[in-house]
This record gives C-alpha cells, structure tokens and sequence, in this order.
C-alpha cells in the first residue's frame, strides 16, 4: 500500500510566472513518456516478475515516478497560479485553460489525453524491463529537450534533477535485466 | 559477496548487458540531492554545448 | 504574492534536512533492491535511516504533521498550510 508523505522529493524554485512554459512541463506530467506513464508501467509489472530483487526495483522505482508527477504537476503550478488571464491568452496554455481552468489535468504538451495506451505490460520480465530501459532513455531525452526551451532557472535546475534520476533509474533497471537473465541461465541446467 | 560479473564472461548473443554498479564513494547529503543521485559514478550532467544549433547532439567529438 | 505561506528559516532547514536524509534513502533503497548482500550500502542506509526517524519525530512535534499516521496536537494538524507544492524554497 501507500503512504504518503506532505513533501516533495526535491526543493523546487519556480523564478518566473510563465504559462508558455507550464504548457510545455506538462508533457511531463500527462504525457507517454511522463511520470505518470513510467509510474504506472512500473508498477503494473509488478505482479509478472518472479524474482524478489525485480519486483522491489519495479515497486519503488514506479513509487519514486509518482513523487515526480507531483513535481512536475507542482513546477506547472507554481508556473501558473500567478497568472492573468492577459498573460495567459495567445500562449499554449489557453487551450488547456479553456477546458481545465486553472486546474491540473494529465495530458501531453500537444493537448492529448494521458491513456493506459502509452505504456505496455507484456508480462514477460525481459520485454518489460526493456520496456522500462527504453522509457527511462525516453524520458531522460524528454527532459534535455525541455531544458533547452526552458528560460527559467528554478525551474531548469529540477529539470536536470529529474533527468538525473532518469538515468539512475535505467541503471536499476539495467541490473534488474541482469538478474532475469542470470535465473534464466540457472534454469537451463535443472 | 558474489561476485555478480562472472556472467560477463558468458555474454550471450541476442542479449543486452548493463553492468552492475559496485558502491564505492558516496556524495555528502546536501551535494546528493542537488546532484540527483548519491554516486559519483552515476552522475552524468546534460551539457547542451554537445549538441550542435539544431539540437542535434555531436556523437562523433 | 498573493497567499504565499511564508515559513520560519528554522523549519525550512529541518525541512530541508529532512529531505536530503530522505533522498539518501531513496538512493540505498534502489541500490540495495539489487544489491541486498552489500554490507556498506547497508550500514550506509541504516544509519540515514535513524536519522531519518530522529528528524520525522523532531519536525512532526515541532510543525506539525507530515504524515497521517502521526502523533497529533490538537487542533489536527495533518491537514494545515502548506502543503508540499505552496513551500518556497526560492531562498534555499
């Protein structure tokens, strides 16, 4: 089960008011190679696996991706929730304003609705964990792209925080690989 | 402690191989944090100067 | 900026350190899921862990609750400002 704790993973300064931006994170936040993606792919498998290291990884690496989209729902916030509606009209966000207000609702930077369609169990440990690798490349790329556009430094400065984690993530999963692998091996000689 | 790289040795075709990481140094708590992870050997910064103005990154420098 | 809960430096701090402690965690448990047999990860990792106790107990005495499943002053102090996404660490 869940426990929930009233903090973030990492302290997040936001330096500007800049609904142009909070409609790009967003990609993030409901997006198919977004937190919410990774933390319910991850988590999802877990009931597939069969070795014990495997399932932890999964189970804690899919509950650290839902910290995130709470960061990355929290970077949008604060990006957004000192902004007129002058200073959000002619940017991208308008559209998600028109439908969402001023709320937070998972889909992509092009408007699509987050779906369960964005990831995939196979229920095979090796296609999963490659799976896994490929989403956290995905993201890790995602992030570079958005730390390009970004103009604001807080905001920048959790961008490559995530991005980091992206790439400790892979190398769990990696290892993860390793271990599915090394049962097999054993199993041929039985 | 086993050693978990004896499988190195019997790589396999048709197969991909991270390999594992052994702890060794750690970051202090407030350095980790700011980093993203505790390990030295895991930190691998985004330096956009390795991608040429069209985002394109520059594999062969 | 309008409603913005200002905290005191002291409880920033804490909550700061508490934070960092808490990543560290993070990074042994990960580790450790692969690694269960690596007995300086494990020492590494259980003495954040104390750490980790000391300072949850600290915070939730001094400011209130972070967890639902604490011990609470009357009123319950769960549910007050702010929560995680209104803290500003802008001077941090």
């Amino acid at each position: 089960m869940w426990i929930y704790e009233k903090k973030l993973q990492y302290p997040i300064r936001v330096d500007t008011t800049n609904p142009r931006l909070a409609a790009m994170i967003i990609e993030q936040f409901g997006g198919a190679d977004g937190e919410l993606s990774a933390g319910l792919r991850y988590l999802s498998q877990r009931w597939s696996m069969d070795n014990k290291r495997v399932v932890a990884t999964l189970n804690d690496i899919g509950t650290e991706e839902l910290a995130h989209w709470e960061m990355i729902g929290t970077l949008v916030y604060k990006l957004t929730k000192d902004a007129t509606v002058e200073e959000i009209k002619g940017t991208p966000f308008e559209a998600h304003y028109v439908n969402h207000g001023m709320g937070l609702y998972p889909h992509n930077a092009a408007g699509v609705p987050w779906t369960a369609t964005f990831f995939n169990v196979k229920g095979d440990p090796v296609a999963d964990l490659h799976e896994d690798m490929a989403a956290e490349e995905k993201a890790r790329a995602t992030y570079e792209w958005l730390i390009n556009i970004s103009d604001d430094p807080g905001v920048t400065d959790t961008l490559r925080f995530l991005r980091e984690r992206e790439i400790v993530h892979f190398q769990r999963f990696g290892e993860a690989l390793r271990i599915v692998q090394e049962d097999m091996n054993c199993n041929k000689y039985y | 402690m086993k050693n978990m790289d004896e499988i190195s040795r019997n790589m396999e075709l048709a197969r991909a191989y991270v390999p594992f990481q052994i702890m060794n140094q750690v970051f202090n708590q407030k350095e980790a944090l700011r980093r993203g992870t505790l390990f030295p050997e895991l930190y691998k910064p985004y330096t956009p100067n390795c991608r040429d103005e069209n985002g394109r990154r520059n594999y062969y420098e | 900026m309008e409603g913005e809960i200002i905290m005191s430096r002291e409880q920033l701090n804490l909550l700061l350190e508490i934070m960092e402690v808490s990543f560290v965690l993070d990074e042994t448990a990960l580790y450790l899921n692969i690694h269960p047999n690596d007995e300086r990860a494990l020492r590494l990792h259980n003495d954040a862990a104390s750490q980790y106790a000391q300072l949850m107990d600290m915070y939730q005495a001094r400011y209130g609750l972070l967890r639902n499943e604490g011990i609470s002053r009357f009123p319950w102090s769960y549910i007050d400002d702010p929560w995680p996404w209104d803290v500003n660490f802008n001077n941090f």
